[in-house]
């Protein structure tokens, strides 16, 4: 029970600002008479497709020899079928605007089909070698129709799984950031995560101008501003000549997106290019001081608070959406 | 708290659920309105991005200035230890004030500014018996556990942090885990712990942030309880490793083996008959985790199938029961049955957006073949997360 809300409910009756029936079903919530297990049934479907998909994929490495090559290919394709069949004959009629799922299993159940022919085609590829050296392509394949089945299936988990694997495909994963790949081919990630940032970036963009599945906004922007802020500080903070110009980027880049998030009541972008443009201006900071000292961390506490600052201000004046 | 502190929060529990309502459409706007002013809420609530932004802003100034001094004062050891004393003083009395200002109060800064207090505050006091007292180090880290226990459950107290509480849990399972008959300190303190705090579940005489600590300390009694019984962890002494001197390793009896194996089993069915008949979600959510390790668990001991079948078997029966449930949930009356339904009533769909989005951030965090990888390694679709993110190789 919420003892204020049942408190408030029982006090907005009695004035009147709550009707008898509306009253008595909120109280029945309130009370906890009635409880919501939705979150927990979408829960237990995510977890099951998870551990499906994950069952399977070991059943196909440790057994691939003993079951055959065609078996594998073939009982993993009709389990796919089976449940994009489901889903097709469950589905809404197409829109462009958001459609709402007919159950909640139906995602999930999307989900795992789209997984289960990803798996399936990685594993033809393995066996048959049908892209020959090109195999890597076989990603592009898979998150072509990762994206189609986002748009065909208003899913906005599909269409996460898209972007995804799109980036995975040009070589693009939190390694970037992380650094293990920074010594590999740094500088040809980046380029590819900049690229495919500024494209998901645009398609979130037209998603909004051409009222084409508006709500995918959120998705592709938040991959593709990760993607951009995340090549944009490796190179601001690795250690080669042209660091500064990568930090040159870095701030321009921030700047213009808090500025555009600013006025379009985005705070979630906002706060990314806040807390790329720190850390790229905390980097600056540090630059000059290579022997330890305290004057950086003075510069940087007070740097902070004047990033506080513009928190606060643009909070009061942005009007969030 | 304050008062006006609760008071606060009591107005702003009555306007999350008036926003369900307006979201669901169950009241107009008129009358949300109406609601906001019979409760008025005098504070600034930002949306989590906003706080979580200005607690991690804050935390780095602190922390930078923190440094800062430490650096151009160089202090010796006592000076250090001082440092840290007045900084957790400085920290402790902003966020008291934060916290009383409407303005402030909810915006992140007091809450990171009563951790980093907190935490400022046990790392001095660890200095002071190691450094200045010279305790041993076994002794110290007693009265380290013991003092974070306060700390944090005082702070908790004050300033109404869920987190807090469940700091303060760990410390207190971690201190008797040290103690002798540890596992047995864990079996009664959790189980107490989760029955004292249930009482005060719904106390309308507290603040709704203490009731959220309360749950917060219901499940860290019952996680602790089962940690304690559970066959696994009895098998390879996990709390045993916790002792003040090296672990004693003795071979449990088997009637041991045996109770330990049935409370494994009885433990998470416990806890989801108990979250049933109160219609609390989170002992539920809490019982299928439970569940879960409870069959891990039986899997480590009792080889009933190859992994992979396993894996697959029981993501298929949670898919099976999940679609079971809520088939029978939709076609009860009027769509409940006793007192559950599949709808979304007027939670946030927010939340359910943030697990739809999940697989981007899972996705990003595992490595990916990049172009420039020419060997011939395939990582496959199915097997981790995020599809291109996958690790299985065949």
């Amino acid at each position: 029970m919420n003892p204020d809300v049942v408190s408030a409910i029982a006090r907005l009756r009695a004035e009147n600002v709550l009707s008898g029936g509306q009253a008595a079903l909120f109280d029945r919530v309130a009370r906890r008479k009635l409880v919501s297990v939705r979150l927990e049934l979408r829960a237990l479907l995510y977890v099951g497709v998870l551990l499906l998909t994950s069952g399977v994929g070991l059943l196909v490495k440790e057994h691939h020899r003993e079951i055959g090559p065609w078996a594998i290919a073939g009982g993993i394709g009709l389990v796919a079928a089976a449940c994009l069949v489901w889903v097709i004959r469950k589905s809404a009629p197409f829109s462009w605007g958001e459609v709402q799922s007919p159950s909640v299993a139906f995602d999930y159940i999307l989900l795992l089909g789209l997984l289960l022919f990803a798996s399936d085609l990685a594993y033809v590829e393995v066996q048959f070698m049908v892209l020959g050296p090109n195999w890597a392509h076989h990603l592009l394949v898979i998150g072509t129709v990762y994206l189609l089945a986002a748009y065909l299936w208003d899913s906005r988990t599909v269409l996460g799984l898209a972007l995804t694997t799109l980036a995975a495909w040009r070589g693009v994963s939190i390694s970037l950031i992380s650094g293990s790949h920074w010594a590999a081919d740094a500088g040809h990630l980046r380029f590819s995560a900049i690229a495919l940032g500024t494209l998901y970036v645009a398609a979130a963009a037209l998603s909004v101008l051409l009222k084409r599945k508006v709500h995918f906004e959120e998705v592709f922007a938040n991959a593709g501003l990760l993607l951009l802020f995340g090549a944009l500080v490796s190179g601001g903070l690795d250690d080669e000549p042209a660091w500064g110009l990568w930090l040159a980027a870095l701030l321009v880049v921030a700047g213009v997106v808090m500025w555009l998030s600013f006025h379009l009541g985005r705070s979630l972008y906002f706060a990314q290019g806040v807390v790329a443009a720190y850390i790229g201006l905390v980097r600056l900071l540090f630059e000059p001081f290579r022997n330890a000292s305290g004057l950086p961390f003075f510069l940087a506490a007070l740097l902070g608070l004047g990033v506080l600052a513009l928190i606060f201000a643009a909070h009061r004046r942005m009007r969030e959406r | 708290m304050r008062p006006n502190s609760i008071a606060w929060e009591r107005a702003a529990e009555v306007h999350e659920a008036a926003q369900g309502w307006l979201r669901v459409g169950a009241v107009d706007e008129p009358t949300a309105d109406a609601i906001r002013k019979t409760f008025p809420d005098p504070c600034v609530t930002p949306s989590a991005v906003w706080r979580v932004l200005t607690a991690c802003v804050v935390a780095a100034v602190v922390l930078c200035t923190f440094q800062a001094v430490s650096i151009a004062f160089r202090p010796g050891k006592i000076g250090q230890q001082v440092l840290l004393f007045l900084f957790a003083g400085a920290s402790l009395v902003s966020a008291n004030l934060l916290e009383a200002s409407p303005r402030f109060a909810r915006r992140g800064a007091a809450g990171a500014a009563s951790f980093l207090g907190v935490g400022f505050l046990l790392i001095g006091f660890g200095l002071f018996l190691l450094e200045t007292r010279h305790m041993r180090f076994d002794d110290a880290i007693d009265a380290i556990l013991i003092a974070s226990v306060l700390a944090w459950a005082a702070s908790c107290w004050r300033w109404g942090s869920p987190l807090f509480a469940g700091l303060s849990a760990i410390s207190l399972f971690l201190f008797l885990g040290r103690l002798p008959y540890g596992r047995v300190l864990w079996t009664l303190a959790g189980g107490a712990l989760a029955g004292v705090a249930a009482r005060r579940l719904d106390e309308g005489s507290w603040a709704p942030s203490h009731r959220r600590s309360a749950a917060v300390l219901v499940v860290a009694g019952v996680v602790a309880a089962y940690v304690a019984v559970n066959l696994y962890s009895l098998d390879e002494h996990l709390l045993e490793e916790l002792g003040r001197f090296a672990a004693r390793r003795i071979v449990p009896s088997r009637g041991l083996i045996v109770l330990s194996a049935l409370a494994t089993a009885a433990v998470p069915l416990a806890v989801l008959i108990w979250g049933w008949r109160s219609r609390r979600t989170f002992l539920l959510d809490t019982g299928i985790v439970l569940l879960a390790l409870s069959l891990v668990t039986l899997r480590h001991y009792v080889r009933i199938a190859p992994l992979w079948a396993m894996l697959t078997l029981s993501g298929a029966v949670l898919i099976v029961l999940a679609l079971a449930v809520e088939r029978t949930l939709r076609r009860a009356r009027e769509g409940e049955r006793a007192g559950f339904t599949a709808d979304p009533l007027f939670s946030d769909e927010r939340r359910q957006h943030a697990l739809q989005i999940l697989p981007v951030v899972a996705a990003f965090t595992s490595a990916a073949p990049g172009p420039a990888a020419q060997e011939k390694d395939f990582t496959g679709g199915g097997g981790k997360f995020g599809g291109g993110g996958a690790g299985e190789k065949f």
